[in-house]
């Protein structure tokens, strides 16, 4: 079937042609798909002659260089029963060096004469990618067909700045095989991959030979330290040239060695500077701002902007100490390409409140090394606020509390001053041994050895009447004799003869334990004999009791009554005196 | 600046009468030294404490004037007017912390004497709430135990009169423990058995004069034990049991 249809169109296409070509319009043009280029890029110049099968002259092409081509091609279009036929011819150019290049006219000679292209003029500007550079040029002159050269975006940098390598495989074999790159290992450096897809190949010119050139491997670099870093040449083993007829030949590709300088940062770093080098922005989100009592609140510290992102550590951040808080996970949506790191670093914080009450964030802030304007800037975010309100004191609110945590001093400092009195004392001024100490510690002795003394005395006297007698006698006597001077005021001769015989008769037998009849004159005058006069003071007791007596009876009085009273008064005191104890 | 002032002005009058400072100039100075303290003015609550103190003391002062020169950053003053403070009222809380604070910065580590709990607890109960308690409590227990005595004495009953003797016998024990305790608190206060080295650096020698041998270097306020004294040298101990000589003019007794 398949032939058969192949010569039914061949057959009407050479129909078409055939009745068509005279009664059409013959145009003979160029065209470029672009007319700027970077140096290096590739570009495409299309001749079209239509309805014509004249052979046309190819057209200057100076200082530019063919990369492919040409290629033919033809296609005939019937149009609302109007067919027209073409043939192009495609080049495929490149320029090596920037500039103005001039694609000429192409001629061609048909019956009506001789028609020309339009020139065309070609901008080339300086490339983008490295076209030619010293390594390319270093790695043809080791091998010219098979090579790879290490591009870096910088060759000095900040540390922490982000650096892009570029791996190129530069190729003049019909095929390559196994671009399974490792790439080298390199100290100094932290490194990331950065995804390039499926290898694309371009052509590009070398000192005038054209290669077959892919990225094979992109990484960013971020140096860790000061000073000159080194990228070690490396080799690579490839397959080449292998195809249905041939088994390949194993080629090694080598490559060049890069030399990096990274920079320190100035110095001054402030406290919170962390490592960000780049352009960053700094917010801080909560999910929610008013809760209650144990609810959890999802506090987020984003970091955003073009950064060493993945380097950044979380800043610190003073939670009021009532909150609990775990540590952070993070959560990062960071995009690596060759434009370096992007994207938000976001350190997630779950924040529960144990108690209601209004809960203030203070600012964070975090320090980064801003590389536009090469000094240090300050991030700050606004302050967070977060009201806690009662828990429910439901049933539900007996959910089982934290174990309760220990208070864990952050600081030590001396305690306060005391304050209020002091208690001052003069110095050197004690209790012990001073004499009001002395006195006041022998007082209670001495007072029990009174006391003691006293004690005794009234015990033994207790015990023996008689003596209790004798010591009373004085007491007694006073007493009767108080009745005399009554009765001797009321002028009561008997009564106070009574009394006064009484109160003297009394004592003398109280005071020799003698009983009221036993005293008598005799037995006073053998008792009152130790003492000075005292036969006297003896004769004295027995004339007044005498006198007593007869003055009870007869109404006689050789004296008077108040000298009789003085001298019973001064006569007991004498003996008391004289007989004590 | 106005509490400076005032509180120059109040030292040079002290210093002018101070052998005659009344009580309530006494008071009018603490408490113008708190104010200052209170407002962060160290120094200042420094010099009118300090006024004070040659006068009239105290715990309180003590422990006060102990904070003022911590706050200056002289630790090994801080550490005498804690110890000065302890002397006067053994095992006080707030006067153990803070010396424990300021000891952490002496450079010499000694082996201390008796355990934390039991040592605070019984200096507590052997240093009473203030220097005379002991005396005081001994005037009481005198006065209890004669009472009891002519209590025995004039009880008829045969067991309440038993009771009483006993008693009696009981005070007297508690009077002749606090004799003795006021005794040693006595004792204590009147000599100074302690000092704290005040020079950063002192070389300890084996006998008083320059140029012996060094036993053993001291270091600003370390606590160490007092032997005896000869011309401008004196004799310390370390509680290790070593013993050298100083000059007098290294260390402040406490």
């Amino acid at each position: 079937m398949e032939p058969l249809k192949r010569s039914i169109t061949s057959l009407a296409f050479a129909l078409i042609v055939a009745l068509g070509a005279s009664a059409q319009e013959i145009s003979f043009t160029a065209a470029v798909d672009r007319n700027t280029i970077a140096a290096g890029d590739q570009f495409r110049l299309t001749i079209t002659l239509t309805n014509a099968q004249e052979p046309y002259s190819t057209p200057s092409m100076v200082g530019l260089v063919v990369m492919q081509g040409p290629h033919e091609s033809s296609s005939v279009n019937i149009m609302n029963g109007r067919m027209s036929s073409s043939v192009s011819r495609i080049w495929i150019l490149t320029a090596t060096q920037p500039g103005k290049y001039t694609i000429g006219p192409a001629r061609v000679k048909v019956a009506k004469g001789v028609i020309e292209t339009d020139p065309i003029t070609i901008e080339v500007t300086k490339g983008n990618a490295p076209p030619s550079d010293a390594s390319a040029a270093q790695g043809q002159h080791k091998d010219p067909n098979l090579f790879i050269t290490v591009t870096l975006s910088k060759s000095k940098a900040y540390v922490g700045e982000q650096i892009l390598a570029t791996y190129y495989l530069y190729n003049r074999y019909a095929s390559v095989e196994d671009a399974n790159f490792q790439p080298p290992k390199l100290t100094g450096f932290w490194t990331e991959e950065i995804d390039v897809g499926g290898t694309r190949w371009e052509e590009r010119v070398v000192n005038g030979l054209a290669y077959r050139v892919g990225i094979i491997k992109q990484q960013l670099l971020i140096p860790q330290r000061s000073g000159k870093l080194r990228i070690e040449p490396m080799a690579l083993t490839c397959l080449v040239n292998r195809s249905f007829f041939n088994r390949g030949t194993s080629v090694e590709a080598s490559s060049n060695a890069a030399e990096f300088t990274a920079t320190p940062l100035p110095a001054g770093a402030p406290a919170n500077f962390n490592g960000a080098v780049g352009e960053l922005q700094l917010q801080v989100l909560a999910d929610r701002t008013k809760v209650k009592e144990n609810e959890a609140i999802e506090v987020e510290l984003r970091i955003s902007g073009r950064s060493n992102l993945k380097l950044i550590d979380a800043p610190r951040i003073d939670f009021p100490s009532d909150l609990e808080t775990y540590e952070p996970k993070s959560i990062d949506k960071i995009n690596v390409s060759s434009a370096g790191m992007s994207g938000t670093r976001g350190f997630q914080y779950t924040v529960i409140p144990r108690n209601e009450g209004r809960f203030e964030l203070d600012p964070i802030t975090m320090s980064y090394f801003d590389l536009r304007s090469g000094s240090y800037k300050e991030l700050r975010t606004e302050p967070l606020v977060i009201e806690v309100s009662p828990g429910d004191s439901g049933p539900s609110a007996s959910i089982s509390r934290p174990s309760r945590t220990d208070v864990v001093p952050l600081e030590h400092d001396i305690r306060y001053i005391h304050t209020g009195d002091l208690e001052l004392r003069p110095t050197g001024h004690f209790l012990f041994g001073s004499w009001p100490w002395v006195a006041g510690m022998s007082a209670p002795g001495v007072a029990f050895l009174l006391f003691a003394l006293v004690h005794r005395r009234r015990q033994r006297l207790l015990g023996d009447p008689e003596a209790l007698r004798k010591l009373r006698a004085e007491r007694t006597a006073k007493q009767r004799l108080r009745e005399a001077e009554s009765a001797l005021q009321q002028g009561s001769s008997a009564q106070f003869h009574t009394a006064l015989s009484k109160a003297l008769h009394g004592y003398l037998a109280d005071k020799f334990g003698l009983g009221v009849a036993e005293v008598t004159a005799a037995d006073l005058r053998t008792r009152i004999t130790d003492h000075e006069g005292s036969e006297e003071l003896a004769e004295s007791c027995a004339r007044i009791l005498a006198t007593c007596d007869m003055a009870r009876f007869a109404p006689v009085e050789d004296k008077p009554r108040k000298d009789m009273y003085d001298e019973a008064a001064s006569l007991i005191q004498r003996l008391e005196r004289d007989h004590r104890s | 600046m106005r509490i400076t002032l005032a509180i120059a002005f109040a030292t040079i009058v002290a210093g002018i009468s101070s052998s005659a400072m009344s009580r309530v100039e006494a008071d009018s100075l603490v408490a113008s030294g708190l104010r200052a303290y209170a407002a962060g003015d160290h120094a200042a609550a420094q010099v009118a404490l300090d006024s004070v103190a040659h006068v009239f003391n105290s715990a309180a002062l003590q422990f006060d004037l102990g904070n003022c020169w911590f706050k200056l950053g002289d630790v090994s003053r801080a550490i005498l007017h804690y110890e000065r403070g302890l002397l006067l009222q053994p095992g006080d809380a707030d006067l153990l912390a803070n010396l424990a604070l300021a000891n952490d910065q002496v450079k010499d580590r000694l082996a201390s004497d008796g355990g934390p709990v039991l040592g605070a607890t019984w200096a507590r109960f052997r240093g009473g709430d203030d220097p005379d308690q002991w005396s005081r409590r001994a005037l009481f227990a005198s006065l209890l135990f004669f009472a009891l005595l002519c209590a025995a004495m004039l009880i008829k009953g045969r067991t309440p009169r038993r009771a009483s003797w006993i008693l009696a016998s009981g005070a007297f024990i508690a009077l002749l423990i606090c004799i003795g305790f006021a005794s040693m608190r006595h004792d204590e206060l009147i000599r100074s058995e302690h000092a704290i080295i005040m020079e950063p650096k002192v070389e300890v020698r084996s006998e008083p004069r320059t140029g012996t041998k060094v036993l053993f270097v001291l270091h600003k306020g370390t606590k160490v034990a007092v032997d005896q004294d000869a011309e401008g040298w004196t004799e310390v101990r370390l509680p290790s049991g070593i013993v050298g000589w100083m000059p007098t003019g290294s260390l402040e007794r406490i």
